[in-house]
């Protein structure tokens, strides 16, 4: 009974004296929960770090949405230039006629002329 | 929210505030909670330089988890000690093999004690209580500090250490009874030869 009631009175000494955090703890938990705090708030970023460079190509184009389209577009064109698609021919044929040649850039002597 | 306000709001309450990036409440809750989990970490590792670090990384977990904390789910500071006592087990494993204090170690109490000096005696008797609490299984220690020490009821701390009413009561039984078992013949040492109770 006497060692029940030393324990008891050890408890209660203990509960007088509380473990006080240090001021050092209390600054170091409260600059933990601002930076927690403006991470969670904060807008999200549109580009991860590590692709800053997608994040302003996309921003060229209007958005990840754009820069998406551009792409599809550029690949549908390797497609059908190296496939080659019947279909594709025979419709160049019906609106261009079989021997038609298209000038993209016209000649040096051309634009030198116009002196 | 501002801070002389914010003594009745409950802790879940308070937590929603921070996450809504409220910053009263987060002094709130820091002034509220750090105290507690330090006090509880420090009585479960008997190291004051551990348990500051472990409070800080159970608050850390606090702050991260309070975007997507579910109201209802767990009381924040039934969560908080789970955490406590899961990262203290952590580290008490981690040094097991290098843990070299006994009950025996504890400063030599009964001359200070013969001293009469107050404050020595209240140290000295914190310094047994801690050195015996060491002593216990780490299941024991958190129940019986939980207890006897921090306060709860059988009802809380069973759901903090996530078992059942009846094992709690035999947690808290056996500790004790070892307790009393380590501290036998130490009652003079501890200056309470001349105390009522």
């Amino acid at each position: 009974m006497e060692e029940q009631k030393t324990l008891d009175n050890l408890f209660a000494a203990a509960r007088l004296r509380p473990v006080e955090p240090s001021e050092a703890l209390m600054a170091r938990v409260l600059a933990d929960a601002f930076a927690e705090q403006t991470k969670a708030v904060a807008p999200p970023v549109l580009a991860a770090k590590g692709n800053w460079w997608l994040g302003g190509l996309a921003s060229v184009f209007g958005g990840f949405g754009g820069l998406a389209g551009v792409g599809g577009a550029a690949v549908a064109g390797l497609v059908l230039g190296f496939v080659q698609p019947a279909n594709v021919t025979y419709l160049a044929d019906a609106l261009l006629g079989p021997e038609t040649s298209v000038t993209l850039i016209p000649s040096v002597d051309l634009l030198m002329g116009e002196e | 929210m501002a801070s002389d306000t914010t003594d009745e709001v409950p802790d879940e309450d308070l937590l929603a505030a921070y996450a809504r990036g409220e910053t009263a409440a987060t002094r709130a809750l820091t002034l509220r909670l750090v105290p507690r989990v330090m006090g509880y970490a420090s009585r479960l590792l008997g190291d004051r330089a551990e348990a500051e670090d472990v409070a800080q990384e159970a608050m850390l977990r606090l702050w991260r988890a309070a975007a997507k904390w579910r109201a209802g789910e767990a009381q924040v500071s039934t969560w908080l000690y789970r955490v406590v006592a899961n990262l203290c087990t952590d580290r008490l494993r981690a040094r097991q093999r290098r843990r070299t204090e006994a009950l025996e170690a504890a400063p030599e109490v009964a001359d200070r004690a013969a001293g009469g000096d107050a404050g020595l005696i209240e140290a000295d008797r914190a310094a047994a209580l801690e050195a015996a609490l060491r002593e216990l299984p780490d299941r024991q220690r958190q129940a019986v500090v939980l207890r006897h020490l921090e306060g709860l009821s059988n009802a809380e701390i069973a759901e903090v250490m996530e078992i059942g009413l009846e094992a709690v009561e035999s947690l808290i039984c056996r500790g004790k009874r070892t307790l009393v078992a380590l501290l036998a013949g130490r009652r003079d040492d501890l200056g309470y030869e001349d105390d009522e109770g």
